[in-house]
């Protein structure tokens, strides 16, 4: 079986190699005549599609009916016995390198072929070319997967199999990816890596056909917004994931391969504000072909970063050196291609851009893509330092510029939605941010009274001799990343308001009624405000969650009765539970009754799993989550003494991080929603 | 375009790119450090003071995990005697350090060479092992009763057909170079990946009165790397 795996990944390499030689050839010939041609390459896209889905189902199959003869599933096949086994089986398939890359092509064809299911019965130049391209990008991703390291396909050693097909070796799934989130995690982040792979190909294919008019824009817009949401779930179930299984506490350690996560997700929004720009404006041109470039050659980084070795990280895989040197030609080479694209078609890319003055619309739409672009090439620059003889950065680095960086941003947010197109009128702007201003500094006041009577205690807890007055990020990014939060809310808020009040006004028709309207209506545009208004929650959130963590440690004894008091809980010992499951993993779980004010409020029951066939051990963490902080409690474990180890974290805003995030998802979703129809040839 | 505009809007873009630049500048500078093995730190006196991130590998017995700050002993990773450093580490312990893990410890050598470090990351203990200095298993033999119940290093080869699953009385059978002599290994844990017949194999652990190895941890040689 694990030979036919191979085999239909020859059938959709060698159906991309016809797609491209026809797509190519058929233009050669012109419209007309190659129309035969052309539609060849458009049928063998579907082969790619079908040879990989074969050999993925392959893959799916073998994991299902637990085939150890797979090498690849003997490593990574799940060895839960919960409810959720059926889940993991699937899971197994994007659990390890291997597989994953065969994931993430398998995307990739899906993409390709629905852009050719759009596509065909237009067949206009331009698709064409980005259809090539996406083949070729492809060609890249199976023949990566024959790299040994890569394939998914290997057969087990004869010794690891015995003659009834169990399997004679410790070996299965990393027990902290036997987890919901993990599920989703992977397949959520491929689909956005797969999904930016299109705006890149039409970019380039654009610059082929040398057709600077909005036609790419208008094609692919959709599913960038598709992708860029589908990254940025897959970043935040990452860290919902880290912050309930891996007992640390945080959500965001700046790890080289969360930021390569992050980095496609930075350019992408530089790249979406472009698109907007490019179809109202006519401007932004070589901005959006550079950052579609930009946005996948880093996702093709974070390929690199994980398979190549050339950093240390908690996700890397095995190092292997010709998968280094692929993937660094994929990315020099998409680099190149665009960067050369721009230069020779310079002239046909120049845009309509009018920069009239600093306050206008363009400007914070220019100043937009600034920052993002600098945010990514320097988390990245400070990502790679190590791989060429430089330093390690630690997360200190990556704050103090992520804050200032975050802070402006968030302001330029906030305020871009007032501003003008060329100039905007000093009167008029005053009159639409006075009311949300003035909210504004109602709910900055509301949590700079939270930040002095919750948050900087913590902060004396830890810096005992702090001073209020002179702490420059303790005090003032604090105070000022609450106010741009507070403003970003209030501003895309009064947006919706006012708008729902207007057209109530000019339709006769209620307000809510409107407010639906607007919201149904006007999606790209109100689904924006809404992203915007996450961002506001999300700014508030980091603050508390990242800035004024209370950590404590306390053993207690291993008796019944028992207790200790962290935040103003008093967490009572109740007893042990350990229990063996049929898989042999030891699950072992304390109990806590917890009071406040000498109340019973509920219980927590932190725990540890042993996995017994992995040999490895998991913490299981529990949370109280409260509106304005979660309490993190942790079992480390007993040491010989008896003494029970407990780790509690007291981490502020936390719960507005989540929601912020899931507003920003709402808003995006309400954004990409399709439109009934798609352009035809421009 | 109004040039006047465009000459502002290069200034911002100036000074938010130098302004970024300046920050890495000024908080790497305290901040970032660069690789240095255990041994390049204990050689260079100019080490003191300077922000560093070590790797090693955990020296055995010297952690006691519940003394707060938690104080440990590292050397180079691989190696089983030469230079150490001694760490003093104050956060949280990862669940997977233990003995012979390989640790990367951030921090800065003090004026008594100790490392004192709020960072530590924990990779899983390497499955490779230098078979130098273990016994081979004639070696092994020819000891007689007085090496019964002592703890000792063996190295061997894994013999055609021996592994069997975990949970019996015998894990594997392993043989000097030529298949003789040869002795039964008792195991109960996960053994290293892509350990096949004829690999060739370092166990710690001890030899029981029956005659069987009990394996405490069963590694690959480095040869096989």
């Amino acid at each position: 079986m694990a030979n036919l795996g191979n085999l239909f990944m020859g059938v959709a390499l060698v159906a991309a190699f016809i797609s491209i030689a026809a797509l190519v050839w058929g233009r050669k010939l012109g419209a007309k005549e190659g129309e035969g041609l052309t539609n060849i390459g458009y049928l063998a896209t579907y082969g790619v599609l079908a040879g990989v889905t074969a050999s993925i189902a392959i893959l799916t199959a073998a994991f299902f009916s637990e085939d150890f003869t797979f090498e690849y599933v003997a490593q990574h096949h799940s060895t839960d016995v919960s409810a959720l086994a059926w889940l993991y089986k699937f899971a197994g398939v994007w659990a390890g390198r291997e597989g994953s890359l065969l994931f993430w092509a398998w995307l990739l064809t899906m993409f390709a072929a629905y852009i050719a299911y759009k596509r065909m019965s237009i067949t206009d130049e331009l698709s064409n070319m980005s259809l090539a391209v996406l083949n070729f990008v492809q060609i890249f991703f199976l023949v990566a997967l024959f790299i040994p390291l890569n394939n998914p396909f290997k057969l087990s050693p004869e010794s690891w199999v015995g003659p009834g097909g169990e399997l004679l070796i410790r070996g299965g799934m990393n027990p902290l990816l036997q987890h919901w989130a993990m599920t989703l995690h992977p397949p959520t982040l491929f689909i956005g890596y797969a999904g930016l792979a299109v705006p890149f190909a039409f970019a380039i294919g654009a610059l082929i056909v040398n057709d600077s008019s909005k036609l790419w824009v208008e094609i692919v817009d959709r599913i960038t917004v598709f992708s860029w949401l589908m990254l940025g779930i897959g970043i935040g179930l990452g860290s919902v994931w880290a912050y309930v299984v891996l007992g640390w506490g945080g959500y965001w350690a700046w790890d080289p391969v969360e930021n390569a996560s992050l980095l496609p997700w930075l350019t992408g929004v530089g790249l979406l504000h472009s698109f907007t720009v490019y179809k109202r404006r006519g401007g932004f041109k070589k901005w959006a072909v550079m950052m579609a470039v930009v946005s996948f050659v880093f996702v093709l980084l974070g390929t690199f970063i994980t398979r190549s070795g050339v950093v240390q990280s908690v996700h890397a895989f095995q190092q292997d050196e010709l998968s280094f040197w692929w993937f660094l030609a994929m990315m020099v080479g998409s680099l190149f291609a665009g960067l050369y694209g721009i230069v020779v078609r310079g002239e046909s890319f120049k845009g309509a851009d009018e920069f009239d003055s600093l306050t206008s619309k363009e400007s914070s739409y220019y100043f937009n893509n600034v920052l993002m672009l600098v945010a990514a090439v320097v988390v990245a620059a400070l990502t790679l330092s190590p791989a060429v003889g430089g330093k390690t950065y630690g997360p200190a680095t990556f704050d103090a510029i992520a804050r200032p960086v975050g802070i402006l941003y968030v302001f330029i947010m906030a305020v871009c939605p007032l501003l003008m197109w060329r100039k905007t009128d000093g009167t008029l702007f005053w009159s639409k941010i006075k009311w949300p201003l003035l909210a504004a500094g109602v709910i900055t006041a509301a949590l700079a009274y939270l930040w002095w009577t919750m948050l900087w205690p913590i902060h004396l807890f830890t810096n005992p001799y702090a001073n209020p007055l002179t702490s420059v990020t303790h005090t003032w990014e604090a105070l000022i990343a609450f106010a741009v939060g507070a403003l970003a809310v209030t501003v895309a808020s009064s947006l919706f308001i006012v708008g729902a009040r207007k057209r109530a006004e000019a339709k006769g028709e209620g307000f809510f009624g409107s407010l639906f309207h607007i919201i149904t209506r006007a999606r790209t545009q109100s689904g924006g405000y809404l992203t915007h208004l996450g961002m506001g929650i999300i700014i508030i959130g980091l603050v508390g969650s990242s800035m004024f963590v209370k950590d404590v440690r306390v053993s207690i004894d291993g008796q019944p009765g028992a207790e200790f008091e962290v935040g103003g809980f008093t967490f009572v010992f109740q007893g042990v539970e350990e229990q063996t499951l049929p898989n042999q993993d030891q699950v072992t779980r304390l109990n806590f009754d917890i009071y406040r004010d000498g109340q019973l409020t509920g219980t927590a029951t932190p725990g540890q799993v042993q996995y017994s066939r992995q040999d490895q051990t998991r913490l299981d963490v529990s949370v109280i989550v409260e509106p304005l902080r979660d309490i993190f409690v942790v079992f480390e474990g007993t040491d010989q003494a008896g003494q029970i180890q407990m780790n509690v974290k007291i981490n502020p805003l936390i719960s507005w991080v989540w929601f912020g995030f899931a507003v920003t998802i709402l808003g995006t979703g309400i954004a990409m929603w399709p439109r009934r129809q798609l352009p035809a040839s421009a | 375009m109004n040039k006047r505009a465009r000459m502002r809007l290069i200034g911002v873009t100036a000074i938010i790119a130098i302004s970024v630049v300046a920050i890495v500048v000024g908080v790497g500078a305290g901040d970032g450090s660069y690789s240095r093995s255990v041994s390049e730190v204990v050689d260079d006196a100019g080490a003191v003071g300077e922000r560093v991130r070590v790797t090693g590998t955990v020296v055995p017995g010297s952690w006691d995990k519940k003394s707060s700050p938690m104080r440990f002993d590292i050397r180079d990773e691989g190696a089983s005697e030469g230079p150490q450093i001694a760490v003093v580490y104050h956060g949280g312990v990862p669940s997977t350090f233990g003995d012979e893990v390989t640790a990367i410890i951030t921090g800065v050598v003090n004026t008594n060479g100790v490392l004192e470090s709020e960072d530590m990351i924990t990779k899983c203990p390497s499955k490779y092992e230098s078979a130098t200095g273990a016994l081979t298993i004639a070696d092994l033999l020819a000891e007689g009763e007085g090496v019964i119940g002592k703890s000792v290093r063996v190295t061997g080869y894994v013999a055609n057909g021996s592994i069997l699953p975990p949970g019996g009385a015998v894990r594997f059978v392993i043989a000097d170079e030529g298949g003789s002599p040869s002795v039964d290994v008792f195991y109960d844990g996960a053994l290293p990946e892509g350990m096949v017949d004829g690999s060739q194999v370092v166990l710690g652990g001890l030899l029981d009165e029956q005659g069987v190895f009990d394996a405490v941890n069963v590694s690959l040689s480095d040869t096989e790397q």
